[in-house]
C-alpha cells in the first residue's frame, strides 16, 4: 500500500491555478502549507466532518471553480449523511478524495471502529454515481481526470499505508492566516 | 406580506444567495417561501452541521449563505460552530425555529424549549428573537449584515406565529 506523501505529491500535481482544494483536519491540513500548490487552498484544523460540507458550499457558489474536499475515514465515519446531501445537490464541479488508512492519525494513530466499511459501496448507496477506487499515484492522476469529464460529483477512495513513524509537519498556519489568504 | 413573505425578502434585500436547511414543520414552510425566490439557492441537507458548512463555504466563495433549522439542531452544532465558525471568524446567518416556549403547542418539544436560550449564551452567540410586529425584513436583513461586519454567527429565533 502506497504511503500519503506521493498521493498528495500526485494530487497536487494535477491542480491548476481555477481549482480550489479543501481539506479537512490531519496530516493532509499539515502537509499543504509545506507544498506549492497552483489553487486556493481551506485547510482546517478542527471540524471533523466539515471539509466536504465546506466544499459543497463553495462549489455551488462558484460553479466555474473545480473544488476538491479532502476528507478522512475517521471523518467521514461520523457524518456519512453529506454523501447523501451532495449527490441530492449534485454539483458537477465537486470531487471528494477519502483518504483511508483506518485510523484517527491526528490523534496519535487510534484504530477507527473494527470493522471494513465498504467505502465504495456507502457512496455509492448514498446516490453517488461517479466513484472509484485507487491506491497508488498513476491510478489518482487517472481517476481525478474521469472525474473533472464525470458531470457529476464524484468520489475517489483513496487507500493508503498508516506508518505511526511518519514525520508529519505541525500546524504552521493560523485559522485567521488561512482565511484572509483564501481568496477566489 | 406574510411573514413568510417578509422573510425572504430579507434575505434577498441583504444579499444572500444560499440557503441550506434541514426542516421542521415552521421551518419547512419558510423554506416553501425559499424555494420561490429566484434569487436564493435552496440546499437541503441531511443534518444541521452540514447546513452551518455549506453557508460557510458560499461565504468563502463571496456569496452569502444563511441555515435554516430547527433548535433541536442547533443544539447538535456546538462543534461546528466552535471548530469553523467561530475559529476561522466566518460569518454565519441562521433563522432557528424556537420549538418548545410558551408559543408551541407541542409538548415533546418543551424540553429544548426550555434550553435553547440558556445554550445561545452560554456559546455565546448573538441572538435575538423575531418580531412579527415590526419589521420582520428589516430584522433578517440586519442579522445577516451583524455577521458579515462582526465576521461571525448570528441567530434570529422565530416561531411559528411569525411566519402568518
Amino acid at each position: 500500500m502506497t504511503p500519503r506523501k506521493p498521493l498528495l505529491d500526485a494530487l497536487v500535481a494535477t491542480l491548476t491555478p481555477t481549482d480550489v482544494l479543501i481539506s479537512c483536519l490531519g496530516a493532509n491540513a499539515r502537509y499543504l502549507p509545506h507544498m506549492t500548490v497552483p489553487c486556493p487552498v481551506f485547510a482546517l484544523c478542527d471540524s471533523m466532518g466539515a471539509a466536504i460540507p465546506l466544499a459543497l458550499g463553495v462549489a455551488l457558489q462558484r460553479p466555474d471553480r473545480h473544488v476538491v474536499a479532502l476528507e478522512g475515514d475517521g471523518s467521514l465515519l461520523m457524518s456519512p449523511n453529506v454523501l447523501a446531501t451532495v449527490a441530492a445537490a449534485a454539483p458537477p464541479n465537486l470531487t471528494v478524495l477519502l483518504w483511508v488508512n483506518g485510523r484517527y492519525e491526528s490523534s496519535g494513530g487510534q484504530a477507527l471502529p473494527p470493522v471494513a466499511v465498504d467505502w465504495p459501496g456507502l457512496a455509492r448507496a448514498a446516490g453517488l454515481r461517479h466513484v472509484a477506487t485507487v491506491g497508488d499515484p498513476a491510478a489518482l492522476r487517472e481517476a481525478l481526470a474521469a472525474a473533472r469529464r464525470a458531470g457529476s460529483p464524484a468520489a475517489i477512495v483513496v487507500e493508503i499505508a498508516f506508518d505511526p513513524r511518519e514525520a508529519i509537519p505541525p500546524y504552521s498556519e493560523r485559522p485567521d492566516e488561512i482565511r484572509a489568504r483564501f481568496k477566489i | 406580506m406574510t411573514g413568510v413573505e417578509q422573510i425572504v425578502s430579507g434575505l434577498e434585500a441583504a444579499g444572500v444567495t444560499l440557503v441550506a436547511s434541514v426542516p421542521d414543520t415552521w421551518i419547512g414552510r419558510l423554506m416553501e417561501g425559499v424555494r420561490r425566490s429566484p434569487r436564493l439557492r435552496a440546499v437541503d441537507v441531511a443534518r444541521e452541521e452540514e447546513a452551518v458548512a455549506v453557508a460557510c463555504g458560499a461565504n468563502l466563495a463571496g456569496g452569502r449563505g444563511a441555515v435554516l433549522i430547527q433548535n433541536a439542531g442547533l443544539l447538535n452544532c456546538g462543534g461546528v460552530l466552535a471548530g469553523l465558525v467561530e475559529l476561522y471568524r466566518l460569518p454565519c446567518f441562521f433563522i432557528v425555529s424556537l420549538r418548545g416556549d410558551h408559543r408551541d403547542p407541542v409538548y415533546y418539544h418543551a424540553p429544548k424549549g426550555r434550553v435553547t436560550e440558556e445554550t445561545l449564551r452560554a456559546w455565546r452567540l448573538p441572538h435575538a428573537h423575531a418580531d412579527r410586529r415590526g419589521d420582520l425584513a428589516g430584522q433578517v436583513k440586519q442579522g445577516v449584515e451583524f455577521c458579515v461586519e462582526s465576521r461571525g454567527p448570528f441567530v434570529l429565533l422565530i416561531s411559528g406565529e411569525d411566519l402568518a
